[in-house]
Formats: C-alpha cells, sequence, structure tokens
C-alpha cells in the first residue's frame, strides 16, 4: 500500500490536471457552467501552493539542523554559520514583529526596519556579489577562453560579437555593423537553436509526464 | 612570454575597476538606436485604449536590479501616462519592496488612486505553479491585498478585473531567470490568449528570440534595452524618466568600456597561447 497509494494519487492527480486543460470554462453569456474538474485543478493548484509554502519552512528547518551540526563540530564555517543564523533569525523576528505590531524599531514617519535592513544592507550586499563578475570574467577572459578548436573559435568570436553588439561603442567603431551581426546571431542562428532545443525538451518533458500519468516511472517514489 | 601568462590576475581586477570607475565619473553616454523589439514593447503599450487592465509582474531581486529597475519604473510611469490601470504581482520574494518604493513614488506623480488605479497583490511563492493558480482564478490565488490586506472583491480594480485572466488585457513581466517569461507565456499566454511583453536580464534575452514575436510581442533586452525604452518613454512623458534615462546612458558607456576591455584580454590572451605553443 505504500507504493499504491502514491502512485494511485499521482495518476488521478495528472489525469485531472490533464482533463482540465480540454474542458470548458464558465461562459454566462451561453449559459455553460464550469466543468468539475477545472474545479479540482483549481484545488490541486491551491494544495501545491501550500505544499511550496510548507517547504519553506522545512528548508528553514534543514538549514538551521545542518548549521546548528557544524557550528557545535567548530568547523572553518562555524563563524560563517552563526551569522547567517543571527541574520535569518533577526530579520525574521524583525519582520514578524513590525507586521503583528509587537514593536517597532521605526520613529514617526520612517519607514519600518524590515524595509531598512532590505534598502541598506540587503540591495548593496546581492548588488556587491552580482557586479563580482564583472572582476571574474575579465580574468577567466585571459586566462580560459582559448581558441584551442574550431568549436572555441566560434564561441570566441560570437562572444566577443554580442559583446560588442550590445553596447553603443561596438557600433561606432564597426560602422553599424555590430548590431546587424549581433542580430544575425540572435535571430536565426541562436532562434534556430533554441527552437529545436525546446521542441526537444518539451517532447522529453511529455514523454516522461505521460510515464509518470501511466504509472510506468517511478523514479520520484525512489525507486 | 611566462610572465605574461602567469601574471597576478590582481592587476586585471585593478584596470577593470580603473575603467567601470573613471567612466562612472566622466562617462556620458549618448543616445542609442531604437531596436525593433524595443519599439514593439512601447509600440504593444501604446495601442492599448485608456482604462485597460495591465498585470505587471515583478520577478526579480537586487542582483538583477541594475538591469530591471529602471525597465521596471519606465514601465509604470508609460502605464500612468496612458492612464493604464496596473494590477501587481510579483513570483520572486525579494521584489515586493521594489514595488513599495515604486509605486509610492511614481503613483502619485499622476494621481493614480490605490485600489482604483493600482494594487499591489504581493508575492506569491510556487513559481510557475503560482503563475497557474494566477492564470486560473487571480482571486483564489490572491484572497487579500499586499498593502492591508483588502479583501480582493473590495477593490474597486479587481472587482473590474474579475476572476481570471479574462479581465487583463496585457501582461507583463520583469524577468531575472526562473520564475519568468518563459513560465508566464507557457502558463498564462498560451491557455489564456493574453499578450505578454517582458525585460529581461542579459542572460535571459537569448531565450526570448524562440517566442518573439508570437508568444512575446516585444521585450527589452538588459541594460541596453531599458536604455532605449527610458529613451522613448521620456520623450513621451516630457522627462518623467530623466534621471534614470541619463543614469542608464552613462552605465552604457561604463559597459562598453567594460566589454571591450574584455575583448581586449581574450585577443591578448589567445595571443601568448598561440606564441607559447608555437615556441614550445
Amino acid at each position: 500500500m505504500k507504493r499504491e497509494i502514491p502512485i494511485l494519487l499521482t495518476v488521478l492527480s495528472g489525469l485531472l490536471v490533464t482533463l482540465a486543460f480540454f474542458t470548458r470554462g464558465e461562459n454566462v453569456a451561453a449559459g455553460i457552467e464550469t466543468h468539475w474538474s477545472k474545479a479540482v485543478n483549481a484545488e490541486l493548484l491551491q494544495w501545491a501552493l501550500i505544499f511550496f509554502s510548507v517547504a519553506f519552512i522545512l528548508g528553514i528547518a534543514n538549514l538551521v539542523r545542518i548549521s546548528l551540526k557544524q557550528i557545535q563540530g567548530g568547523g572553518a564555517d562555524a563563524f560563517y554559520k552563526t551569522v547567517m543564523l543571527i541574520a535569518l533569525f533577526g530579520y525574521l523576528g524583525v519582520g514578524l514583529g513590525e507586521y503583528h505590531g509587537w514593536w517597532s524599531f521605526a520613529g514617526e514617519g520612517e519607514q519600518p526596519m524590515k524595509l531598512w535592513i532590505y534598502d541598506k544592507l540587503f540591495i548593496p550586499l546581492q548588488a556587491t556579489m552580482f557586479s563580482l563578475l564583472a572582476f571574474y570574467i575579465a580574468s577567466a577572459a585571459f586566462r580560459a577562453f582559448r581558441a584551442r578548436s574550431l568549436e572555441s573559435t566560434l564561441l570566441l568570436v560570437a562572444g566577443a560579437i554580442v559583446m560588442l553588439g550590445q553596447v553603443p561603442v561596438g557600433d561606432q567603431i564597426t560602422d553599424g555593423y555590430a548590431s546587424r551581426w549581433l542580430a544575425f546571431l540572435m535571430v536565426y542562428v541562436n532562434g534556430a537553436g533554441q527552437k529545436a532545443i525546446i521542441i526537444g525538451a518539451t517532447l522529453g518533458v511529455l514523454a516522461t509526464g505521460l510515464r509518470i500519468v501511466l504509472g510506468i516511472e517511478r523514479s520520484y517514489l525512489s525507486e | 612570454m611566462a610572465s605574461l601568462r602567469d601574471f597576478d590576475r590582481r592587476w586585471i581586477f585593478l584596470i577593470m575597476a580603473v575603467i567601470v570607475v573613471g567612466l562612472n565619473v566622466t562617462g556620458g553616454g549618448g543616445r542609442l538606436p531604437v531596436s525593433e523589439y524595443v519599439h514593439n514593447y512601447y509600440d504593444t503599450i501604446e495601442a492599448l485604449p485608456e482604462g485597460s487592465i495591465v498585470m505587471l509582474s515583478a520577478d526579480f531581486d537586487p542582483a538583477s536590479a541594475a538591469e530591471l529597475l529602471p525597465a521596471y519604473t519606465a514601465t509604470i510611469h508609460h502605464l500612468f501616462t496612458k492612464k493604464l490601470n496596473i494590477v501587481n504581482v510579483a513570483t520572486w520574494p525579494a521584489a515586493p519592496p521594489y514595488t513599495v518604493s515604486e509605486f509610492g513614488r511614481i503613483a502619485p506623480q499622476y494621481g493614480a488612486e490605490y485600489g482604483e488605479s493600482w494594487v499591489a497583490l504581493g508575492f506569491l511563492p510556487g513559481d510557475d505553479v503560482a503563475m497557474g493558480n494566477i492564470g486560473q482564478s487571480l482571486a483564489s490565488a490572491y484572497p487579500k491585498d499586499d498593502v492591508d490586506e483588502t479583501p480582493y472583491g473590495d477593490l474597486p480594480l479587481l472587482e473590474r478585473v474579475g476572476d481570471n485572466m479574462d479581465g487583463i488585457d496585457l501582461l507583463i513581466t520583469m524577468s531575472a531567470g526562473y520564475p519568468g517569461i518563459l513560465e508566464w507565456i507557457a502558463q498564462v499566454g498560451g491557455r489564456y490568449e493574453v499578450p505578454i511583453l517582458a525585460a529581461t536580464t542579459a542572460v535571459q534575452t537569448p531565450d526570448l528570440f524562440a517566442f518573439y514575436p508570437s508568444q512575446c510581442a516585444g521585450f527589452l533586452g538588459a541594460a541596453t534595452g531599458a536604455t532605449q525604452y527610458l529613451q522613448l518613454v521620456d520623450e513621451a512623458t516630457g522627462g518623467a524618466v530623466e534621471k534614470e534615462r541619463l543614469v542608464n546612458q552613462k552605465r552604457m558607456a561604463v559597459q562598453s568600456g567594460a566589454h571591450l576591455f574584455i575583448i581586449l584580454l581574450i585577443i591578448v590572451g589567445n595571443l601568448i597561447y598561440f606564441i607559447g605553443r608555437r615556441g614550445a
């Protein structure tokens, strides 16, 4: 039963959601009511959202469990794990407290502490992390981007054209050709490749979906 | 040659920093030619009749804000200039504070009343499942709003929208990755026949060419697209986004310098590689 019930639930859910795709919606003017499968589909979607929300809590619990274990072990990352836990529960506490009116750190007319932390810490930190990419890409461009084969040469040339075509100076030094080459690469080469990949991947998803709905694919049960 | 090949990469970091900071201080970018994709984004909004309802989804976070926030700001200005109504949603948890700050700043400039001209419904977890839920029943996905937890039916704008996507005339996403434009196209665009526009990060822009123009009518690709759009909106609004336009035009000059430096590094790195290989 531990195997059969999950498979039965999966098959039923899959069939109902698929059925809802092909059934009628409400049309008041024509006097048509919503098909029952659409109502079931809506309910299942609500359940899925609840699962996602619960997954957040499970994720936090797991993060705390693993971090506490590492802090107790006194490893190299213990300090960073401690900072992470303080940040996690500190921000959670500030947010919950301000939401429920338990406490407020902001004066009259000032933005809530939750938003202050977001503006003054979270935004600069994330922006800094992302900005570091420019330095790493520059270093990688010098050390790793080598024309070792025909494929890597094509990749390098395409990359250089895309970088030139994306910025105004590219057109200035190539007399307007950089953006035209970029458009050709994006629309014809990239567009055709993307479509082929998407069609292939979608067929794969369809096949896997069918296998799950029909109960053939059971890897999600750790089988 | 060996010293050139193995030289300290911190020199590269330093030169890159000098280029970025130097151009930020001295550089002033000029006007960019506007691409077809940006024109289509702009024209699709222009073609909507007054009072139409647009769903604007903030699907980004601070890491991608440098590319997407200017587009978000310009889009809000553009929509309010055209007297269009906005239903704001978010599928990225870090996006709603941007909604609070941008709408709080821009809506009063146009006399746009909360609940009448715009609503903020906030973050919905669930990625593409959340999008599917929004498409099927907006009222179920968001029983209350994100500003003061007003019930869905008590907000006049949402009453006009009704329960599903039939009441939405256009969907615009500020898309930083997953979930984003590709999931909106799959979950909502095709199923409910809602036209979609997008502003995307540079990384995601190539993905869109497979869907343009049939499933995505127009898009702002990265900072370049956002700058071109800011130019159009700035003209249309009589300078409402002048500050953002000037900042973005300067950013394009900075990006030009950084891109040229990277291309130069690729060339020099390969020259050293080939000369070294010949020597060996």
